[in-house]
């Protein structure tokens, strides 16, 4: 007993601490530091990641074909790790530094792991790029050995890893401390559980991958003689399919955090919603047999089984919180005197910023699991596999969806962690809509793409079968892609300004901007 | 409805309660049309005509080789291309950065495709004539994938799993004879 009662007198710390003017919230200056600075790595990433993303649009388009076929493996590369691993998990650090802190009025745990952790995802991060711009690891992200990478890129890959092991082990600490210092009690907010979830698929992800990674790292050094090609890619896919459903968490969340800043909505039924959540948990990991759909290494009942069905019964979390933010937002409404079948969302305001990017983020991730839906059917899946459609799919989910979404936390976030107006006014609602724009032409163009067989990850094909069918859709893709990519860049633009140049404030009406509209 | 709670804050004790109607329903949809959908890819196993391949078999680079190669010096014509004989199993070996042989097969009748990889994960993509199919090659393992040409002409086998650099120079065709 005596030990219980010294706990919390061991554990404190001078620290500054503030209350949020808009929420109420206890803000510790290290967990407000270090969330913010997660969030500044995310966004650098985003902006490297969407810089490749551009350059291989518009090598893609017929006519233009900007870089030659080395230039677009380099960027193939990069976009996969800087866009698809790096800028996710950043900002899914920083909400789970964020949510296990300042949600639960909390100190972080450690600040000292906190910064080893942000120190070695940035180590990691920059030997990744700095070796796939020198040339020397055009392997793709996904690295199928042998197919062999410069030890570095390896390397890269496992530093940052560790360096995300140790901001889950902070997580699970710093909501461990707040249980123990009773800054919260009863059940996690509904925000932390989900972030929680998230931070446990990305444990197994990060297992998986170090499974894949490590063999593909010996053999680069030249240590083992050889590492069996389908065994990699069903460790690999562990790694990646799972992170995958870590953005899909994470975006969720981001769906209740904006809903709940923007309108002060929440879900209807927290059983419904935690329920969804447990879903994700435990669908995720056998559904990764949708990457072996037409695979020479197994049987059609496992593909029909952990492919198509665990793919199919997927769906239903997702449409699960689909129809509770909407819902939530609609109950909200409803509250405060809305009317009619379709009066709520009257009086939602889609020129709000953070609105506008869940709405967007709303819509392109309902495209992006249709298209799912549809590859991860077996016999679909011989239509698909590998052609356009998958980036198309890609692009829904983790583009359309996830940092759309992250785009709109972050628009409502991060004025309030860094006591700043938004800077640019309405110009952050132009930036979601001309990304979510570019976005749903750039999904059109490249599902258009895919059904007519074209491949992916190709820097060019000389068509021989029909070379004018294939032309138009890539020379659209192109275009799409350069107005994603502007879309995209504001948003850098947006965020770097509103740090650095935005109008230092503490009052509530100027940090948070409702989107509510009076009746 | 339920009143609305934050997200940000605890929720009240006793938020494990039951289910509302509106949401139950709203469940009992979306798991019937996993169901439905789940059905139709299952029923197309057996009703449907377009199905992946289900013959494999484990192989190795070395014996894979030397059966195409057979395969290739028995069947090749004057020009150079390989004609599979109606009703014989043909070989495809893909390797960095090529497919061999060029194949020549029938229209109007089902040929099996073996196909496998000397070196890096590869792709089989047949396009051309509207037609789309692509399946995974990888070293270690064959895949049979039994075709039915309809239309004669010339169609045109793509790698689409990105195997190196290189990797965009990596066709062939087939060709579909009366």
């Amino acid at each position: 007993m005596a030990y219980v009662e010294r706990v919390p007198a061991i554990a404190v710390r001078e620290e500054r601490v503030r209350t949020c003017t808009v929420t109420g919230l206890r803000v510790y200056a290290g967990a407000q530091a270090l969330t913010l600075a997660n969030a500044v790595a995310a966004v650098l990433a985003v902006a490297v990641g969407g810089a490749f993303g551009v350059s291989m649009a518009l090598t893609r388009a017929p006519s233009l074909e900007l870089l030659g076929s080395k230039g677009y493996y380099v960027a193939l590369t990069g976009h996969g790790v800087s866009a698809l691993i790096l800028w996710p998990v950043f900002f899914e650090v920083a909400a789970m530094v964020f949510a296990s802190s300042v949600l639960l009025n909390a100190r972080v745990w450690s600040m000292k792991i906190g910064w080893t952790s942000l120190g070695l995802m940035i180590a990691g991060a920059v030997m990744l790029e700095s070796i796939i711009l020198s040339g020397k690891a055009s392997v793709g992200f996904t690295a199928y050995p042998p197919l062999v990478a410069h030890p570095v890129f390896y390397l890269g890959y496992i530093v940052f890893a560790v360096g995300v092991l140790l901001a889950i082990g902070n997580f699970a600490m710093t909501i461990a401390n707040a249980r123990v210092e009773r800054t919260y009690t009863g059940s996690l907010p509904l925000l932390t559980y989900g972030v929680a979830v998230a931070a446990i698929l990305a444990l197994l992800a990060i297992v998986s991958g170090l499974v894949a990674l490590i063999p593909a790292w010996l053999y680069s050094q030249g240590w083992v003689s050889n590492v069996e090609p389908i065994v990699y890619r069903g460790w690999f896919w562990g790694l990646g399919h799972t992170l995958q459903y870590v953005n899909v968490v994470a975006m969720v969340v981001a769906w209740y955090g904006i809903a709940a800043l923007a309108l002060k909505a929440g879900p209807v039924n927290q059983k419904f919603t935690r329920f969804a959540f447990v879903l994700y948990l435990i669908l995720t990991v056998p559904v990764l047999g949708h990457h072996f759909l037409v695979d020479p290494s197994i049987g059609t009942d496992v593909k029909i089984v952990g492919g198509s069905l665990m793919g199919f019964a997927l769906g239903v979390p997702s449409l699960m919180h689909g129809l509770a933010v909407m819902g939530g937002c609609e109950a909200r409404l409803r509250e405060r005197g809305a009317v009619g079948l379709f009066g709520w969302l009257r009086r939602i305001d889609f020129g709000h910023a953070g609105i506008a990017a869940m709405a967007c983020s709303l819509l392109l991730f309902a495209v992006g699991g249709w298209t799912g839906t549809a590859q991860t059917t077996l016999q679909l899946n011989m239509i698909t596999h590998n052609t356009m459609w998958v980036p198309a799919h890609i692009h829904a989910i983790v583009v359309g969806g996830t940092t759309l979404a992250f785009m709109g936390f972050a628009y409502v976030l991060v004025p309030l962690l860094a006591q700043r107006k938004l800077w640019g006014g309405r110009l952050a609602t132009v930036q979601a809509y001309l990304y979510g724009g570019g976005l749903l032409m750039l999904i059109a163009t490249q599902s258009w793409a895919g059904v007519l067989g074209i491949p992916r990850r190709v820097s060019r094909v000389d068509v021989g079968a029909d070379p004018h069918s294939w032309r138009l859709p890539m020379d659209l893709m192109g275009v799409a892609g350069a107005i994603a990519g502007l879309g995209g860049a504001l948003f850098v633009v947006i965020m770097v300004m509103t740090l650095v140049r935005g109008k230092r404030t503490d009052d509530p009406a100027e940090l948070a901007v409702g989107a509510e509209l009076p009746a | 409805m339920a009143a609305v709670e934050s997200p940000v804050v605890s929720p009240a004790p006793g938020w494990a309660r039951r289910l509302p109607a509106d949401e139950k329903i709203f469940l009992w949809v979306v798991l019937a049309s996993v169901v439905v959908m789940s059905a139709f890819t299952i029923g197309w196993l057996y009703f449907g005509h377009q199905n992946p391949p289900t013959a494999f078999y484990r192989t190795s680079p070395g014996a894979f080789a030397a059966k195409t190669q057979a395969f290739a010096t028995r069947y090749t014509g004057k020009d150079g291309r390989v004609h599979v004989p109606v009703g014989k199993d043909a070989y495809l070996m893909a390797y960095r950065f090529a497919f061999y042989p060029t194949l020549v097969v029938k229209a109007g009748h089902p040929v099996r495709i073996w196909m496998s990889s000397l070196d890096a994960l590869h792709g089989f993509s047949l396009v051309g004539h509207g037609l789309n199919i692509n399946l995974e090659i990888a070293p270690n393992h064959a895949y049979g994938a039994v075709i039915t040409p309809t239309k004669p002409g010339k169609y045109l086998i793509v790698c689409n799993e990105f195997c190196g650099l290189g990797h965009q120079l990596m066709q062939t065709t087939l060709y579909v004879e009366r």
